[in-house]
């Protein structure tokens, strides 16, 4: 097998294992030279079929139509209906922005909506949120698509067994339900149990506190399927008492994590992401762009090791990624601790009689290289270096890691403590099992699920379900029905959160007031009425209910000051002061001890004919809830780019020891059930594990979401929620996926010529190389001269940047940018024809050994040429350049030759090969942005710089006669980049940041050395921070150990 | 012998009858000839027809549900036009008045009048009275009024006296051609900015040389790029 090159700027990259390995398929797919125009647009009967509907149509044009308006015979009448009293303030035609707050798993996320005559139309970051910072990520931006869904929950039903469904009212179930906490009262709320998601809504735990001191019999649960309880046991364990972790990414030099992907999968992964990337901005100093060598200011730059199974975004980014087993991430974390106390200063008394056994792990320490030099970096860079482990980890990972946080002196520097809100809560498994238990011993009449799925999706060895046939009374509160709502009596249509008054908090507590951007489009309720509606009979009002949690913190009910401070908090969107505040933490060495009690060395799990299967959370499902969100079920995974499925991901050695190709089905089989799925197999992985994302194959979901992919939640037992040690064998079949990986991919002489050109494509270079010059050396090209007289730009002069250092593929781009410019969804078929529709797509590449490879990626989007090889190809001048430097699509002149298409270098433009668009019921009908065109069949598409923002800000801007300020005008994808890769503006302003970065020696543009094409985006190359032991990430960790086969 | 004669001659007639128009096309020779001739003259007037202002809706004229004289109201009150479009300045839209706006004067003046009982029935029901669109553009067009109105395009320029109107009337072709017809050379209908809603405005010179005047003064360069108007 081929290895990377090693001499640092010939980097070797493919794209995919395909091409990499030259398999068969591959070579079928390239051999289609156009994958897009499969037979079924252009079959001989569909081509005759077609010329006669044309035939047709055009007899018919002048007699169907719309009504026309009365006695004139073109247009439609269409009507104006004003308000009757228009809210001040309020401007037609101008959008409004409302901050709320979205709660997942128990976390706020603060968000800022722009609402359009009523409408929500798009969710942005809340610049006024300490977490959000004005970005957004990407189940947050799709959230808006659900709202609109018509395969939502739309009104009460009322199951009576066999006999049927029959629609109800919400004032009948509040009198069914007072007639049976009649009952309850007299027990004083025994057999009452509530099934809560996880929520962190102040307004909720206080009706939870007044049910529970008004009926101390009744019981309340809380389940949430991917929750961080390891997280607050393994703080329980260190500090004595469950806290809450707040890391500062900006302050650390040296990061460490352990299965952690805090870039994206954390609740506060907007705000780490952004963090990170501050300490490896690399920017020129202040002005000083004129400077030789553009790196005069902040030549700070982070280092992140990265210890996990599968790839992980964070593991993409990191300088040293070392892939081990899963069960293993906790041995690799004892050695480094083993590592560390053997240094000399290091205080390791804390830790008592643990110290002596660590020891353990010096002996069998199998990662020698790689423990040796994190270590050596952490003792180098004491107070500003952070280890950090993820939530599928157990709890002594986590009691340890902050045991050497604090012994690294990096508590209150990197790493400070908040109480956790969950408190002392049992962990969620421990809960929903003893809400089974009680339900199979018939302590349950009545069961209130508020939200929630946990027929789908509790532990498989419980088997919700069955017990749940034994409660008389269920009650199910959804957004979606879902396979609770199958088995429950009362079926309630729940509020999305754009539709709710609530309440949430963040990661770091800050609370924000959910407000509701629009009246509910259907029926529903939220958690807290519904309690409330229990509790006191009645409907209670959401509005009051918030209000009342507040009355206390804002200043009495009706005085000034409660609705001084009311209004602001709904106007920030963030309660003032409402954080949790930092807490003196000291390490519990007996509970500490106590915790690490069983902590040994030990090897890999998984025995022989086993796989050890990491039961992960899905970037794009979630847990299952967001499985009928067309959006993210077509939006491509970062690495494996699989859209509309999950798989089992494995390593290509061990796809190879197996016979397995990409989509043969396998069984995993674990403690007596089992899961058929098809493999995958994704650099990276390390060998004799696996990873299955939960939340697909939904039985019971929407038009969208039913039957996408393989349900993984059998695999899941309650002792342990993340990691199955399954025994894996042949199942036979294969299944087709919709993976874009190698779309646009050519044929041989193409790839040849991609392949030579990708030290130009992605460019990088070591921080020393870097710092000391020895990198710019690519794309030798003799130099291109224009055919055509350059384009003045005299006025404005659009670019973008990317900073490939800062991209960590989180998608938040490609979701922004389909809500922002109605993109549509063209489903899994469609997908594998190749007419994804995404203005954006995230190009990545691999580099090096593929069971240990380097990751690069590149979001690549319109460049925007300046000498566009679209422009000249358009028979119709639907493609024209304009003033500003833009490339301007006109929809309504293109007649769909695709020549552009074909013309484009960068594959960028989208073709809209069927009537995507079409078939929008009323209410899908009110989602769409209206400052963006719907595009029709037969047009082609592609990114506009966000083209409607351009020109409204600069109308505005001259209206109010003054120039446009630099960062005014920000891209969809920019706006939401948490990690703020992207920057837009204007390239003749010689002050703008764009201009700065232009200037910087780490910009490039893609193949405009040999083709001349221009662009007008560009990109700065990634720099890596390699130590000086370990050369690079793929050879990174000695010769020892299962990873030897290098070569 | 013979018989192989024969059937080379077969062979050959068909072979040669392909190239032979067949029997049935002697009975439609002339509808042919007419389609041939009247083809070209059909498409031009189609042509023609398309571009005609009227086609084009100019002058439409639909009924309201209430007959709101502009005639009566600017033209011999001397409103303003920003009395009830009061957006126009700051949004895309001019917008159609709430009912209230209406209400303000009409709760006094004829307030038993006929022809405003759906005003009135709207103010007490808050159901919107449903006016018909009269300037209504394709959906891929995005015109903004601030744009226009704060750069000294007044409002008769484009809806002509509306002061004049009974009711409201479509009284330029609104086509792409005359848009562009502007943008081109805004210095044919610039005006001081303080004279946008005048509908008699004059200017004391010569338009041209004060439109280009204006052009310099307020840096008033409209863009004829696509985006302009189409995103």
């Amino acid at each position: 097998m081929k290895n990377g090159n090693d001499t640092t700027t010939g980097r070797d990259y493919w794209r995919s294992l395909e091409e990499y390995s030259q398999t068969p398929e591959f070579a079928a797919a390239v051999k289609r030279e156009f994958p897009n125009a499969t037979p079924d647009m252009i079959s001989e009967n569909s081509r005759r079929d077609f010329l006669k509907v044309m035939g047709a149509s055009l007899a018919f044009a002048g007699i169907t139509g719309c009504k026309p308006a009365e006695g004139w015979p073109r247009w439609p009448e269409e009507k104006i209906l004003p308000f009757t009293n228009r809210p001040e303030g309020r401007m037609p035609g101008n959008p409004v922005y409302y901050a709320t707050a979205m709660e997942l798993a128990g976390v706020g996320r603060g968000l800022l909506i722009k609402s359009f005559d009523g409408r929500p139309v798009k969710v942005e970051g809340n610049p006024l949120h300490p977490e959000s910072q004005g970005t957004s990520d990407v189940l947050s931006q799709a959230s808006i698509l659900e709202m609109y869904d018509p395969d939502r929950m739309q009104s009460l039903m009322e199951s009576q067994g066999s006999s049927g469904q029959y629609g109800r009212s919400w004032s009948e179930f509040s009198v069914a339900m007072e007639g049976r906490m009649a009952r309850h009262r007299g027990g004083r709320g025994k057999g009452l149990a509530v099934l809560s998601e996880a929520s962190s809504s102040p307004t909720l735990r206080r009706l939870r506190a007044q049910l529970q001191s008004e009926l101390p019999e009744s019981a309340w649960f809380e389940w949430e399927p991917i929750a961080r309880d390891n997280e607050r046991a393994g703080s329980r364990a260190a500090f004595g008492r469950p806290l809450r972790p707040q890391y500062r990414f900006d302050r650390a030099q040296v990061i460490a994590s352990f299965d952690d992907d805090f870039l994206v999968s954390h609740p506060a992964s907007v705000q780490y992401a952004f963090d990170f990337a501050e300490g490896r901005r690399m920017a020129p100093a202040g002005g000083g762009h004129g400077e030789q060598g553009g790196h005069g200011g902040d030549t700070r730059f982070n280092r992140l090791y990265a210890v996990e199974a599968t790839l992980s975004p964070t593991g993409g980014m990191a300088d040293h990624r070392l892939p081990v087993a899963p069960s293993e991430v906790e041995s690799v974390l004892g050695e480094l601790a083993a590592e560390l106390l053997a240094a000399p200063g290091i205080d390791g008394s804390a830790l008592g009689s643990v110290g002596a056994r660590l020891g353990a792990f010096r002996q069998g320490n199998k990662h020698q290289a790689f423990v040796k030099q994190l270590a050596q970096d952490l003792l180098a860079h004491r107070g500003a270096s952070l280890v950090v482990v993820g939530t599928r980890q157990p709890a002594a990972a986590h009691a340890l890691a902050h045991a050497i946080n604090a012994a690294l002196g990096n508590v209150g520097h990197t790493v400070s403590f908040t109480e956790d809100p969950a408190g002392n809560d049992a962990t969620h498994a421990v809960q929903i099992r003893e809400l089974v238990e009680r339900m199979k011993a018939g302590r349950v009449e009545t069961l209130l699920i508020l939200g929630g799925n946990p027929v789908f999706d509790a532990p498989a060895d419980l088997d919700f379900g069955a017990a749940l046939g034994q409660v008389d009374t269920s009650v199910h509160l959804t957004l979606y029905p879902n396979e609770t709502t199958e088995a429950v009596r009362w079926r309630l249509p729940r509020t999305h959160y754009l539709e709710s008054w609530g309440d949430a908090r963040a990661w770091n507590g800050t609370v924000a007031i959910v407000q509701p951007l629009i009246r509910p489009l259907f029926d529903g309720r939220t958690p807290a009425e519904v309690v409330a509606s229990v509790l006191q009979g009645g409907l209670p009002n959401g509005y009051d209910l918030v209000r009342e949690t507040y009355q206390a913190a804002f200043g009495g009910p009706n005085g000034d000051g409660f609705e001084h401070t009311w209004k602001k908090a709904l106007h920030d969107g963030v309660v003032a002061d409402s954080a949790l505040p930092a807490v003196n933490v000291a390490i519990d060495g007996g509970s500490l001890a106590a915790a690490l009690g069983s902590f040994a060395p030990h090897e890999a799990r998984a025995g022989a004919d086993e796989i050890e299967v990491v039961l992960a959370q899905d970037a794009c499902v979630f847990d299952g809830r967001f499985a009928n969100n067309g959006w993210l079920q077509e939006l491509p995974n970062t690495f494996t780019k699989l859209t509309w499925d999950n798989a089992l991901l494995i390593g290509p050695r061990m796809a190879q020891e197996m016979g397995l190709a990409d989509g043969d089905m396998v069984r995993l089989e674990a403690q007596g059930r089992s899961v058929e799925v098809p493999i995958w197999t994704t650099p990276g992985q390390a060998g004799k594990s696996g990873t299955l994302h939960l939340g697909y194959g939904r039985r019971v979901s929407g038009k969208v979401g039913t039957g996408v992919g393989f349900d993984a939640y059998p695999l899941r037992a309650s002792e342990n929620l993340h990691l199955a040690v399954a025994k894996i064998s042949k199942a036979g079949g294969n299944y087709a996926f919709s993976a874009t990986q190698d779309h646009f991919a050519i044929d041989e002489a193409g790839r040849k010529a991609t392949q030579a050109r990708l030290s130009s494509l992605i460019q990088e270079a070591t921080l020393d190389e870097y710092l000391h010059g020895g990198h710019a050396e690519h794309g030798h090209h003799p130099p291109a001269l224009p055919l055509w007289d350059p384009h003045e730009y005299n006025g404005h002069k659009w670019g973008l940047s990317i900073d490939l250092n800062a991209c960590t593929g989180c998608n938040a781009c490609v979701i922004a940018c389909q809500s922002e410019n109605n993109i549509p969804v063209v489903g899994k078929t469609e997908v594998s024809h190749g007419r994804e529709m995404h203005w954006i797509r995230i190009d990545r590449y691999f580099r090096g050994d593929p069971d240990d490879p380097q990751v690069a990626l590149q979001p690549v989007a319109c460049q925007q040429c300046e000498n566009a090889p679209c422009e000249q190809v358009c028979p119709v001048a639907a493609t024209v350049h304009s003033h500003e430097g833009l490339n301007d699509m006109v929809y309504n002149r293109c007649i769909g030759t695709r020549y552009c298409a074909n013309n484009c270098p960068y594959k960028v433009r989208r073709f809209n090969f069927f009537n995507f668009n079409g078939g929008m019921t009323a209410v899908e009908k009110m989602r769409p942005n209206p400052d963006v065109t719907m595009r029709a069949r037969g047009v082609m598409e592609k990114c506009s710089f966000c083209v409607q923002r351009i020109q409204q800000v600069k109308i505005v801007a001259k209206n109010e006669k003054r120039p446009i300020a630099d960062g005014e005008i920000r891209t969809a994808c920019q706006q939401a980049c948490p990690s703020q890769a992207i920057v837009f503006g204007d390239l003749n302003d010689p002050k703008s940041e764009v201009r700065r970065q232009e200037e910087s020696d780490r910009t490039y543009a893609l193949l405009d050395a040999e083709l001349h094409t221009k662009p007008r985006l560009k990109y700065m190359k990634r720099l890596r921070n390699p130590a000086a032991g370990l050369t690079a990430t793929h050879e990174g960790h000695g010769a020892a150990g299962d990873d030897a086969h290098h070569g | 012998m013979p018989d192989r004669r024969c059937t080379e001659r077969s062979e050959k007639q068909e072979s040669m009858s392909r190239f032979i128009f067949p029997k049935w096309l002697d009975a439609i020779r002339p509808l042919l000839l007419l389609i041939l001739a009247g083809g070209p003259a059909y498409l031009i007037a189609m042509g023609y027809y398309g571009m005609w202002p009227s086609t084009r809706t100019k002058g439409y004229m639909p009924k309201q549900p209430v007959p709101y004289s502009h005639a009566i109201h600017v033209g011999k009150l001397g409103m303003d036009c920003r009395y009830c479009h009061t957006t126009v300045e700051k949004s895309s839209h001019a917008s159609i008045p709430p009912t209230a706006t209406c209400m303000n004067c009409h709760q006094a003046i004829r307030p038993e009048s006929p022809k405003l009982l759906p005003v009135r029935e709207s103010y007490a029901s808050g159901e919107a009275v449903e006016w018909l669109k009269v300037h209504n553009l394709p959906d891929f067009v995005y015109f903004n009024h601030s744009a226009h109105v704060t750069r000294g395009i007044g409002c008769v320029s484009c809806h002509g006296r509306v002061d004049k109107m009974e009711e409201v009337w479509q009284d330029a072709p609104i086509s792409m051609g005359w848009c562009l017809d502007c943008h081109r050379a805004p210095e044919k209908h610039l005006r001081p900015v303080e004279f946008v809603t005048t509908m008699d405005w004059a200017p004391g010179e010569d338009q041209i040389t004060l439109g280009k005047r204006l052009r310099e003064e307020n840096n008033i360069n409209p863009s004829t790029d696509c985006s302009t108007c189409h995103r």
